[in-house]
């Protein structure tokens, strides 16, 4: 068999797990998959374009508007310093969605190459997953808080700590399904016609793998973005006056009382992203990859 | 049984070492040199370096690095930069109420996430099913936070039902009114996966032929359910339990800094917010060894469960 058919043969198999309009097509048909899906893309959009869809700068305070109910004039109200929470929620966002995806895709791609060689190479398998335990070792808030306490609270901590977070699961997911690919015929006779390590690791393996990766990070997201606002709550993210959710969330507290809709409305705006990324994460996890189902 | 257990205790040893260092790497990287403030700002470069030498921060690292562990045997964390305290007994006056808030919360998760699921799995289909798994799907997706949130607001501020600040004391010393907020905020986000792995677990046992041979002995339904089925089925949700413990602490981080809980938790955030290092440095130390304990605990309590597990 030549390298050129046993590609067929390898790509096959991909587009068997990553047929995409099947795949979409069959999420369409999950009602709450889809409103869920609908939702988290209007969000990102909302993000992305911040500046466009928000009503009023979000740095702008004006004392002569403190803590307003939400109105028609400003839909969530304003905060102790006047600024319209709506803008702030949108620009939050922003900031809370980059962060979670920031640290997850560093993070798969760190524990996705990780697992892959471990699968790959059994010599550095021991190592690598030793090293596993220990990351696992470190609960994300507690990354999160030593590298605040060591470099200064940061969304550079945040993010370190939302990456050490993703690094192992993935890792352990990766490892797991690329061990399965590993003994697949294919890789036998890729081997034995003599493919190179690297298209080895790369067509063969990877490729194989992306899709078992990906449906997992689908469904942590909404766990990462959980911590990253944590932290941010914690005051070890992003600093004043920068908007992001959760620190929202923590400068409300103290107003908690006289004006409780500047802590809730962006601890809802958490809930809601989160809630739409894990019932999407469910539904794409049930259509792509029934073997995660655990 | 023991043998298992001897096992699984040395190969948490080497995440033990690299909890240990990323600790003591924590004081190294510490932007200014200890030496320096003890010897002032206009200090000789002689004087400096005799302090570091009686320091013993001239030394490599690696033995810098077994003293400090040396320093640990002895209880020695080093003193407080902000308070002037030991940091252990800082630590030693912080454990307590941080265990009280992870019991309190784990008393009502578990039994609570175990019942629902069960009751789901029973009623699989139902109205009832559903509307359990929609609330653990919301629980699962609720920031800490909010939860606590709302809690402070209405049972603690409006209704003004229980204190949401501090605590009065140990339990058995009438601190339970304001133990059950904190404990309340930090159990309700576990029910949610607990329910939802309980009625996975369940369900798989439930097509069992073991139950089928239950039932058909004429056991009562309930007898099958509990003895057979949960049982059987606690032995995922027991490993999910431990899995949930990075959850437990950092949730317990958040709950007792905004409920002003005095555990070690807040202890952290206010050390890193002051920028007291040795504090900040036995805090982290203390609460990653508490998570390795946790998944200890509960690889062992499943050795317990899974009989399977010892022969193997």
């Amino acid at each position: 068999m030549s390298v050129e058919t046993l590609d067929t043969v390898v790509r096959t198999e991909e587009t068997g797990i990553l047929s995409r309009s099947g795949v979409l097509r069959r999420l369409a048909r999950d009602k709450v998959a889809a409103v869920a899906a609908l939702l988290l893309v209007l969000i990102a959009l909302a993000a992305v374009f911040a500046p466009v869809v928000a009503p009023y700068d979000p740095y702008l305070t004006d004392l002569t508007k403190v803590m307003q109910p939400p109105s028609a004039e400003h839909w969530f109200g304003t905060d102790n310093t006047g600024r319209d929470i709506l803008s702030r929620v949108i620009f939050g966002t922003r900031n809370t969605l980059m962060l979670g995806l920031v640290g997850v895709l560093i993070g798969g791609l760190l524990g996705g190459v990780l697992g892959i060689l471990a699968a790959f190479y059994p010599r550095a398998d021991g190592w690598i997953m030793r090293l596993v335990d220990v990351m696992l070792a470190f609960p994300a808030i507690l990354i999160g808080l030593a590298v605040a306490a060591v470099a200064g609270a940061g969304l550079g901590a945040v993010v370190i700590a939302l990456v050490v977070a993703t690094v192992p699961d993935v890792a352990r997911v990766a490892r797991g399904a690329a061990v399965g690919i590993m003994g697949q015929e294919f890789m036998e006779a890729g081997r034995a016609v003599g493919v190179s390590d690297r298209t080895l690791i790369w067509r063969y393996l990877t490729l194989n793998c992306i899709s078992t990766i990906f449906v997992f990070l689908t469904l942590r997201f909404g766990q990462i973005i959980l911590i990253g606002s944590a932290l941010g709550f914690l005051g070890m993210g992003a600093q004043p006056p920068t908007a992001e959710l959760g620190m929202m969330a923590a400068q409300g507290r103290d107003f908690l009382f006289m004006a409780p809709h500047i802590a809730t409305i962006p601890s809802c705006a958490i809930f809601v992203i989160v809630l739409a990324a894990n019932l999407l994460g469910d539904a794409l996890r049930d259509v792509l990859d029934p073997r995660l189902q655990q | 049984m023991g043998r298992q257990i001897v096992h699984r205790l040395l190969v948490s040893f080497p995440a033990l070492l690299g909890v240990l260092f990323l600790c003591f790497c924590l004081l190294q990287v510490v932007p200014a040199d200890p030496a320096m403030i003890i010897a002032g700002p206009d200090a000789k470069a002689e004087t400096i370096a005799a302090i570091r030498n009686e320091l013993g921060l001239d030394r490599p690292i690696p033995i810098q690095f077994i003293e400090y562990i040396g320093r640990l045997l002895r209880g020695d964390l080093g003193r407080s930069i902000i308070s002037n305290k030991m940091v252990s007994e800082e630590l030693a006056l912080t454990i307590g109420p941080t265990v009280e808030l992870m019991l309190g919360a784990m008393l009502l998760a578990v039994p609570c996430g175990l019942a629902l699921g069960t009751l789901a799995a029973v009623r699989r289909g139902s109205i009832v099913d559903r509307l359990i798994m929609a609330v653990s799907v919301a629980g699962v997706s609720m920031p800490v936070f909010f939860i606590g949130l709302i809690l402070i607001q209405y049972v603690g501020f409006k209704w003004g039902l229980l204190p949401f600040t501090g605590r009065t004391g140990p339990v058995w010393e009438g601190g339970l009114p304001s133990l059950i907020l904190p404990a309340l905020t930090l159990g309700l986000v576990l029910i949610g996966p607990i329910a939802r792995l309980t009625r996975t677990a369940v369900l798989e046992v439930l097509g069992a032929d073991f139950v089928r041979t239950a039932r058909a002995k004429g056991l009562r339904e309930t007898v099958v359910i509990i003895h057979h089925a949960l049982r059987n089925a606690l032995i995922p949700v027991v490993t999910l339990i431990g899995l949930q413990a990075a959850f437990l602490l950092g949730g317990a981080v958040v709950t007792e800094t905004m409920f002003s809980w005095p555990g070690v938790g807040r202890l952290a955030v206010g050390a890193i917010v002051s920028s007291d290092f040795p504090t900040a440095q036995g805090a982290i130390m203390i609460l990653a060894i508490a998570f390795l304990t946790i998944n200890l605990l509960v690889d062992v309590l499943y050795v317990y469960l899974d009989p399977r597990v010892q022969r193997s």
